[in-house]
């Protein structure tokens, strides 16, 4: 490394309004770290092509889903519903995860003027960052989850998140901040604090488990409480990791690559504030017209509709920033991934109010829109903010010029033809799938009774999207290219600058004209009511700028104003009884059904499929009574779901016979035709490990379940309950044994697929159990007709 | 005397209580930010601007 000192002029500093003289610190010789921002520069370009790479294989996975079929045995760690938590984790926690640390360290540093506080908690930050990413990607596949979205990764994974986010990464930025040499913290900065915080406390009170092996746990959380904390979890992930640092990317990367400050720095702070105290109220708008309580379900689309002006007020301001600069976006890449990046944030936080409007929820929920919506934010938004990003930081960072800037054109049109492309063909496919569901006839039957009939219509639609798929990380090889080329071009030695420079010294006791005005009321010989006069003092902002410049005060309001709102929502949830009335007949899952239930978690059916039945004409009429709050209150995770690729199960206990369960596990089209469901022949041939069912039952029992003979009996109570389910599926035709792999056999009553079967037998039919009936599974419904 | 404390609590006003609490915040919030000078914001805008470091006594010595 080459040394490049810059020395700043030292002087004492009389100040003539205020006759005070201020003590000066030593002179510090400091430079910045860019060798941390390099590290993440590449693992975000290398993570997103992973990341846009497993997306575009589980979206031809929906066209074609017996593509890996020819994989044989390992095929079943490549399932949809394995691989499509896989690629959000990837694009959140990999993608925009790295890209916002690369942000953070940047621009954190040249703002507080101030090398990171310790190099080591750096390099511990992004190699600890890159082990949480690692393990996610061999645990995911492996089925190792928690089945909440976006907040998959298991118990000894979450804890290696919380040490590396706060203790690592936090604790590094905090401690810069303090040892900062600019007295102002820049409005960047408040986005990074957020985030910081914000999401520490998402992390934490949403993996609150209790576990019964190093790969395997239970939220403490039940049912309608644990879909409260989720959402509240969900949505605020989408706010304060996917918006909040990228509002801050914004606020600095803009005006360094437009060379003009932000449009109005007044706005900038409005719109922070809205935000912080906004966005956490917003969650229960993913629960419209599910069993939450109506008042948490309102007040979530109240305070998501009034999210339309802070949001609006942030890209108004950001594309303004580039008033007078309209010409350079014509030729430089960088300002066009900008300008799309902040229209995409634009309209997705248009459209994301209008789907909490509970009306237009009750049309889009469980469809392709919130996928098409969800892409617009992630490519458009988050996507295209990082490649500016990325193509202004390279020639800096590398300190060479970028390899090829009609390469960064090339990428630009591709990604941002390739997000038209994706979104487009989905929402027709969303409004498709939502009007198919609810058209109804004269006669007010169903117009497609049959749930594969909106599938159907939707296949052609999902092929635009692996096109469009292609497209996107094509752009992103020419990224990766790009950025490769760049980097060989690097010098052997990179120039550091040394700053010379003063720390600051505390906080003087007189405030100084500029930074901290004397806070008297222009009303002061007014006749006005001392009230007035106090109201105006206050208002001129001394006390908000002495937090701005007191890092951890201000971050503790910050807290104050993300918990407080929270404690408002979760409080009466969790605490008044009506809100989870309870239903006599509701029993505790038998132990077969227990195993059942986490192979059903383990295989991430969640993904496809919901078990929520909205209070909706149509949806009763398609799957039966509409979900009651008290029927979830043993389940542990909740498996309401978010999509319906295939049909609800809330309702599937004795719908279907267990034999036509055992042949849609073989082979899903046999008996569905057009199903794009992937063939599950790994259940037929794994046998239960009826060993852990005990801890199963053990954790059920801690968590509230009332089991008696279970806790000493459970193993033998499951072996006896698979007998009967397999004694079924043979009287119905099925066979006693299955030929595994190596010609040894499998009896059909130790196959997982017979525990998955008594639990989608079990499901929703205690509702109408009569009272104190003897525990007994569902009755079938007579075999359909195989296909073949 | 907690528990009956709790007990006596009607949550279900918490959501128009924490309405208030919001419409009042973000009022004073709004109000308070649109005081500030343009001297100051104009100041604070500048700061990505440039990597010098601008050292707070620098201002001092400027007035």
């Amino acid at each position: 490394m080459m040394a490049t000192s810059i020395v700043e002029p030292q002087t004492t500093v009389p100040s003539p309004r205020s006759h005070h003289v201020e003590r000066l610190e030593p002179l510090e010789d400091f430079s910045y770290d860019d060798a941390i921002v390099r590290k993440f520069v590449t693992a975000t370009v290398l993570w997103g092509l992973v990341a846009t790479l497993v997306g575009l294989l589980v979206a031809i996975l929906l066209v074609m889903p017996k593509l890996l079929e020819p994989l044989g045995w390992s095929s079943q760690f490549l399932t949809f519903g394995r691989l499509r938590p896989l690629h959000t984790n990837a694009a959140i926690f990999a993608f925009a995860g790295n890209s916002i640390f690369a942000a953070i360290y940047y621009s954190t540093q040249r703002l507080c003027k101030a090398r990171m506080w310790s190099d080591t908690l750096s390099t511990l930050h992004f190699w600890g960052w890159q082990l949480v990413i690692l393990l996610a990607a061999i645990t995911l596949p492996l089925g190792i989850t928690q089945s909440k979205e976006y907040a998959e990764l298991e118990w000894p994974i979450d804890i290696l998140i919380a040490v590396v986010w706060l203790g690592f990464f936090g604790g590094n930025f905090m401690m810069t901040l303090i040892h900062r040499r600019e007295r102002h913290l820049y409005v960047a900065l408040w986005f990074y604090i957020a985030t910081i915080v914000t999401v520490t406390v998402l992390h934490v009170f949403n993996n609150l488990v209790i576990p019964t092996g190093i790969a395997k746990s239970y939220p403490i959380y039940a049912g309608v409480q644990d879909a409260f904390m989720q959402w509240w979890y969900g949505h605020n992930a989408v706010a304060f990791f996917l918006t909040t640092p990228f509002l801050g990317l914004m606020y600095y990367f803009l005006p360094k690559a437009a060379e003009r400050p932000v449009f109005s720095y007044k706005l900038s702070i409005i719109h922070f504030w809205s935000l912080t105290f906004i966005y956490i109220w917003a969650g229960p708008h993913h629960l419209h017209y599910t069993a939450l309580p109506e008042w948490a379900s309102t007040l979530g689309m109240l305070f998501s509709l009034m999210l339309w002006m802070p949001s609006w007020g942030g890209m108004i301001n950001g594309l303004l920033t580039l008033r007078g600069a309209w010409s350079k976006v014509s030729s430089d890449p960088v300002l066009k991934f900008f300008v799309v990046g902040i229209t995409f944030y634009g309209m997705s936080t248009f459209e994301g109010p209008m789907l909490s409007i509970k009306s237009v929820n009750g049309l889009s929920h469980y469809t392709d829109w919130t996928i098409a919506h969800v892409h617009s934010g992630a490519l458009g938004w988050n996507g295209m903010m990082t490649f500016g990003m990325i193509y202004w930081l390279l020639p800096r960072l590398y300190q060479a010029p970028l390899w090829s800037k009609k390469l960064a054109e090339w990428h630009f049109w591709l990604g941002t033809m390739a997000i038209l492309l994706y979104i487009v063909p989905i929402y027709i496919a969303g409004l498709t799938q939502g009007l198919m569901w609810r058209a109804m006839d004269d006669m007010g039957r169903l117009s497609s009774p049959d749930f594969i009939e909106a599938v159907r219509a939707s296949v052609p639609l999902w092929w635009f999207r692996v096109g469009g798929g292609a497209m996107f990380v094509t752009g992103i090889v020419l990224m990766v290219i790009n950025h490769l080329m760049t980097w060989t071009h690097r010098p052997k030695v990179y120039d550091v600058p040394v700053y010379s420079a003063r720390r600051l010294a505390p906080m003087p006791s007189v405030p100084t004209e500029i930074d901290t005005p004397t806070p008297t009321s222009t009303l002061q010989n007014a006749p006005v009511l001392g009230v007035a006069k106090t109201l105006d003092s206050w208002s001129n902002m001394t006390w908000h700028r002495r937090w701005e410049r007191l890092p951890i005060r201000f971050t503790m309001f910050v807290v104050v104003s993300v918990v407080v709102a929270s404690l408002f929502e979760i409080i009466p949830t969790f605490l008044i009884r009506s809100n989870i009335p309870t239903i006599a007949t509701v029993k505790p899952y038998t132990p077969l059904e227990l195993a059942g239930r986490d192979i059903y978690v383990s295989e991430g059916c969640y993904n496809c499929h919901s078990q929520m039945i909205r209070p909706i004409v149509a949806e009763t009429k398609r799957y039966g009574e509409y979900s009651k709050p008290g029927e979830f209150i043993y389940d542990h995770p909740f498996q309401w779901g978010s999509r319906r690729i295939g049909p609800d199960l809330a309702r599937e206990g004795g719908r279907q016979s267990s034999l036509w369960h055992w042949l849609h596990f073989e082979n899903p089209q046999q008996v569905v035709d057009g199903s794009v469901m992937p063939a599950f022949t790994h259940l037929l041939e794994t046998s239960i490990d009826f060993k852990k069912v005990a801890d199963r039952v053990w954790a059920a029992n801690k968590l509230g379940a009332p089991y008696d003979r279970e806790l000493t009996e459970g193993p033998a109570m499951a072996k006896q309950q698979a007998e009967e389910i397999a004694a079924q599926i043979v009287s119905q035709g099925g066979p006693v044994m299955r030929t595994i792999e190596g010609g040894k056999t499998l009896l059909r009553m130790d196959s997982q697929a017979v525990a998955l079967i008594a639990y989608l037998q079990r499901m929703g039919i205690d509702l109408f159990k009569p009272l104190d009936a003897p525990e007994q599974p569902a009755t079938p419904t007579p075999v359909p007709a195989v296909a073949n | 005397m907690l528990s009956d404390l709790v007990r006596a609590i009607d949550y279900s006003d918490c959501a128009e209580v924490a309405l208030v609490l919001f419409c009042v915040a973000f009022a004073l919030m709004s109000y308070a930010t649109l005081r500030l000078t343009r001297q100051a914001t104009d100041k604070f805008a500048s700061i990505p601007l440039s990597d010098k470091i601008q050292d707070p006594r620098v201002d001092l010595r400027n007035e």
